[in-house]
């Protein structure tokens, strides 16, 4: 133990230091990569273009276009056809056209069911169909209707409805699943490829060590790629909240790292060029990240997959990192996520392991 | 003015300068030998008179001049070239008969009487007529470069580059190969531009250019190159200044020694310019190990070793024994068996059938050997080293794999530096050192943990001629003063002089396993081990 696995652990971490590309890689995936993640992906409508046509002759038309303001919407053009505004629909100018016909004013004036026409692009349809919620509400603002129940709303976790900080932290857990994977699997693949492969057979060395201290390597420079992506991004630009405990979420994600490099290890053990673990590590792990609900709730999946995102260990890592962030659960709540990605991660730990360790 | 000339051809790449201010003249029906080590500027200076790398200075051909390869696409027509590496511009899965065909085909070639018989004729000469319907990826490396070269020969060049086209061919093919080369600059008054690793075959050339660091130190007949340095070279005796080097029974020396002077080889050459360059050639003294590990009488013992992949036997029953301060050469080419062998008895590849004993104790698991593995030392063939680290710390890391205490590796870091001569070279990283330098570095990682038994997988293969000899008296000295014993393969046959018992291996069959002196004894005819070889291929077909 203890020398001979500290020399292979420091060579690795010295041999990532030196190449400048994966140095690049890894930085690159930790703070750019998830900043642009969490500035880009928006499912609040964002500098939408709106389109109308007002045959009313203004008045309560223009009252509700004036709640359409940026930075959510762009400032609304007029078209003086319904024609030509779905053509400008059609061209991809136009998201959102609304159609005040010549009976909308009088109708409302004289109490009617006046109605409005709204034309929706659907191919955008999250960013479309959101723009329709708040048109929406604008109309319900304007109507006088005495409804019985009013809404008061109290947003939990999350007090300012921020997904920035939501969208980050579910890229940094993706970006960390497909770095440990590469990362672990290259070191293995580039001894085959540079032909040290059976200098390292020949040593007198239990080739467990090898595996683990290998391994462990990769597994730091992800902890380290945590620290500052943490820092930098999610609470740096973010200001993402942190209502549990640091270390708690720390922990998870160590051994967390710990069983996707078990994934990094099988990739190793099936390919022989770094080319091959890149293709086998994003077949691999597409559908791992799909099913642990990082991109769409587990509980609005098809009831198969539902069954199958118990086996991803993404998931628990998911919700035990949300938990711990913005549920600030505490320790001795966080034991099914704990055990969920414990549990996996042995397996798969083991079965990389035993995949690997035939090849010595 | 001569039908092919080179004037100051010079080849970068980045800002390394491959080959600088290369001349040369050439006449219709000539072989030109291009001689050197690899990296020497051989291939870029081919390709650069083929016209498909880029290059300053200029070519004429048959009176049209071209100064890149742009200008050089009207003479597409004139030029054949194959290039280095066996089968690389054959397709594994098309027949002997569909390749002629394809490359008919995309050369254009017209299939008239005249080509059909120009094509049988060119089979013949490959010896492959009854092979038309083999698949290229199933023939032997021998007639995979014939097949190459009669492929290029299909549109009648008159202009041949070849490169390297004998590079770990059996010595039966090298000499068919040198044989259709021969015919076809006679018949067809082609010009041949050829370049080998071996210096025996520069007997067959018309003109020789010996490369060395990207330039040519010499060009002339081998005749006239061997006399103009029949002045420095005298039988073997001991140096008495600084400009001399001893090797194989030969002592090369610019100041006069008081010795007698003896027939110089092509080799001299290389020495000589060392020498006239001011190159120190340090001499090579190795202490003695400081473990006192006996080395058992019996080092290794194998019985009928056999190793299949799929349907192709690559070791069929090789049985043999390397005994306690031997050097043992393991000798064939390319596809014999050799790198297959030596992995079995590393346990690199299981064993299928068959028995291995290693110092005295049956190998049945890899349990059994891993008592063995700090008594064995193991070089790779291309000289396998972790790129990202410098050579001090590539040894550290050996050592440190094999638990050498930390003072105790130091100092033998330090001492085989000096005593290999890569002393100056300790804090680079392998990729920007000669071959010859990691060479000996590798060895010396081999060396660390004093095992009592060396593998060497082809450590001389494209190294040059000067470190190979100063390689060989490394061996020399490990086996004096360590008294251990060596396992080395190599595809130059003459290399099998400096060894004390040679195997010859032959498509996965030993065919020869004797002393050199025994051998020289039953080929009392044969001038060098090259022919003696021959003997063996001829009637052991």
């Amino acid at each position: 133990m203890n020398r001979v696995f500290w020399a292979i652990l420091g060579k690795e971490l010295l041999a990532f230091l030196r190449s400048a590309g994966l140095v690049a890689m890894v930085l690159y995936s930790f703070t750019i990569d998830i900043y642009i993640a969490g500035e880009g992906i928006q499912i609040k409508p964002r500098n939408v273009h709106i389109g109308y046509v007002d045959e009313t002759g203004g008045g309560i038309s223009q009252k509700i276009l004036t709640h359409l303001h940026t930075p959510e919407f762009l400032p609304p053009k007029r078209y003086r056809s319904q024609k030509e505004l779905s053509r400008s629909i059609f061209n991809k100018e136009t998201l959102v056209g609304l159609v005040f016909d010549r009976e909308f004013e009088k109708d409302f004036r004289q109490g009617k069911k006046a109605q409005l026409n709204v034309l929706l692009d659907a191919t955008a349809a999250s960013q479309s169909f959101t723009t329709l919620g708040y048109l929406q509400n604008i109309v319900l603002d304007f109507s006088e209707l005495d409804l019985p129940v009013a809404i008061k709303t109290h947003k939990l976790f999350n007090e300012n409805a921020d997904n920035k900080s939501f969208m980050a932290l579910t890229e940094l857990l993706s970006v960390i699943t497909l770095l440990i994977v590469i990362l672990t699997a290259v070191v293995f693949v580039k001894e085959k490829e540079e032909g040290t492969w059976e200098i390292m057979l020949l040593m007198p060395v239990d080739p467990r060590l090898i595996i683990l201290a290998k391994s462990l390597s990769q597994v730091f420079i992800v902890m380290a790629g945590v620290v500052l992506a943490l820092g930098f991004v999610v609470f740096g630009a973010f200001h993402a909240p942190m209502n549990g405990s640091f270390w708690a979420f720390m922990l998870l994600t160590f051994l967390y790292s710990f069983s996707s490099a078990g994934i990094g290890l099988f990739v190793a053990a099936v390919s022989n060029s770094v080319l091959q673990v890149a293709q086998f590590s994003i077949i691999i792990m597409m559908p791992l990240i799909f099913l642990s609900g990082a991109w769409t709730p587990v509980y609005a999946m098809h009831p198969v997959l539902q069954v199958l995102s118990f086996f991803s260990p993404l998931r628990y890592y998911i919700e035990g990192s949300e938990s711990i962030f913005y549920r600030g659960t505490e320790w001795i709540d966080l034991w099914p996520y704990f055990s969920g990605v414990m549990l996996l991660g042995a397996l798969l730990y083991w079965y990389g392991f035993r995949k690997i360790g035939k090849l010595f | 003015m001569a039908d092919l000339e080179v004037h100051n051809v010079t080849v970068s790449y980045k800002k390394k300068v491959a080959i600088k201010d290369a001349s040369l003249k050439a006449n219709a029906g000539e072989i030109i030998g291009l001689i050197g080590a690899d990296g020497s500027g051989k291939s870029s200076l081919m390709h650069a008179i083929a016209g498909v790398t880029r290059f300053e200075g200029e070519v004429c051909y048959g009176g049209v001049s071209y100064r890149s390869p742009k200008e050089a696409e009207q003479l597409k027509s004139d030029i054949g070239l194959m290039p280095q590496g066996i089968g690389l511009v054959l397709y594994d899965t098309l027949t002997v008969a569909e390749h002629l065909d394809f490359f008919a085909d995309i050369r254009n070639i017209q299939k008239n009487e005249a080509f059909k018989t120009y094509r049988q004729k060119l089979l013949h000469m490959a010896g492959l007529t009854e092979f038309t319907n083999r698949q290229a990826g199933k023939l032997s490396g021998g007639m995979m470069q014939k097949l190459s070269l009669i492929c290029a020969l299909l549109h009648r060049p008159k202009l041949l580059i070849l490169d390297e086209p004998t590079t770990g061919v059996d010595p039966l093919s090298r000499m068919e190969l040198w044989e259709i080369l021969d015919g076809i600059c006679k018949s067809e008054g082609t010009i041949a531009l050829v370049s080998t690793a071996y210096m025996q075959e520069a007997a067959k050339m018309a003109r020789v250019l010996l490369f060395d660091e990207g330039e040519i130190i010499a060009s002339d007949t081998v005749k006239a190159l061997i006399d103009s340095v029949g002045n420095y070279t005298y039988e073997q005796t001991a140096c008495e200044n600084e400009r001399c080097f001893s090797f194989d029974e030969h002592t090369y020396s610019l100041e006069p020694l008081h010795a007698p002077h003896t027939e110089p080889t092509l080799e001299a050459l290389f020495f000589v310019n060392a020498l006239q360059k001011g190159q120190t050639l340090p001499h090579i003294e190795i202490e003695a190990r400081e473990s006192q590990d006996e080395v058992p009488q019996v080092v290794m013992e194998a019985k009928g070793l056999t190793k299949i992949f799929g349907d192709f036997v690559a070791n069929d029953h090789v049985s043999m024994n390397l005994h306690g301060g031997e050097i043992v050469g393991l000798l064939g080419a390319n596809g014999a068996g050799k790198t297959t062998f030596i992995k079995m008895l590393l346990g690199l590849y299981p064993i299928d059938e068959g028995e291995l004993y290693l110092l005295g104790q049956q190998i049945r698991s890899g349990k059994d050997r891993q008592k063995l593995k700090s008594k064995i030392g193991y070089v790779s063939q291309h000289f396998a080293l972790y790129k990202d680290m410098t050579v001090r710390e590539n040894l550290l890391y050996f050592a440190n794999m094999h638990r050498i205490a930390v003072t105790t590796a130091l100092s033998r870091i330090n001492r085989y530096a000096k005593e290999l001569g890569f002393e100056d070279y300790m804090d680079y990283f392998p990729h920007e050192l000669p071959l010859g330098i990691n060479q000996r570095f590798s060895v010396a990682a081999a060396m660390l943990h004093e095992p009592v038994v060396l593998f060497l997988d082809e450590p001389t293969s494209g190294v040059d001629t000067i470190a190979r000899a100063q390689f060989w008296q490394i061996l020399q000295g490990i086996k004096k003063k360590w008294g251990i014993s060596i396992l080395i393969t190599t595809h130059y046959m003459s290399e099998a002089e400096y060894c004390d018992r040679v195997v010859l291996m032959k498509e996965g069959r030993k065919i020869a396993d004797d002393s050199v002196k025994v051998l020289h004894a039953a080929h009392p005819d044969a001038k060098n081990f090259e022919e003696i070889f021959l003997e063996y291929y001829r009637s052991k077909r």
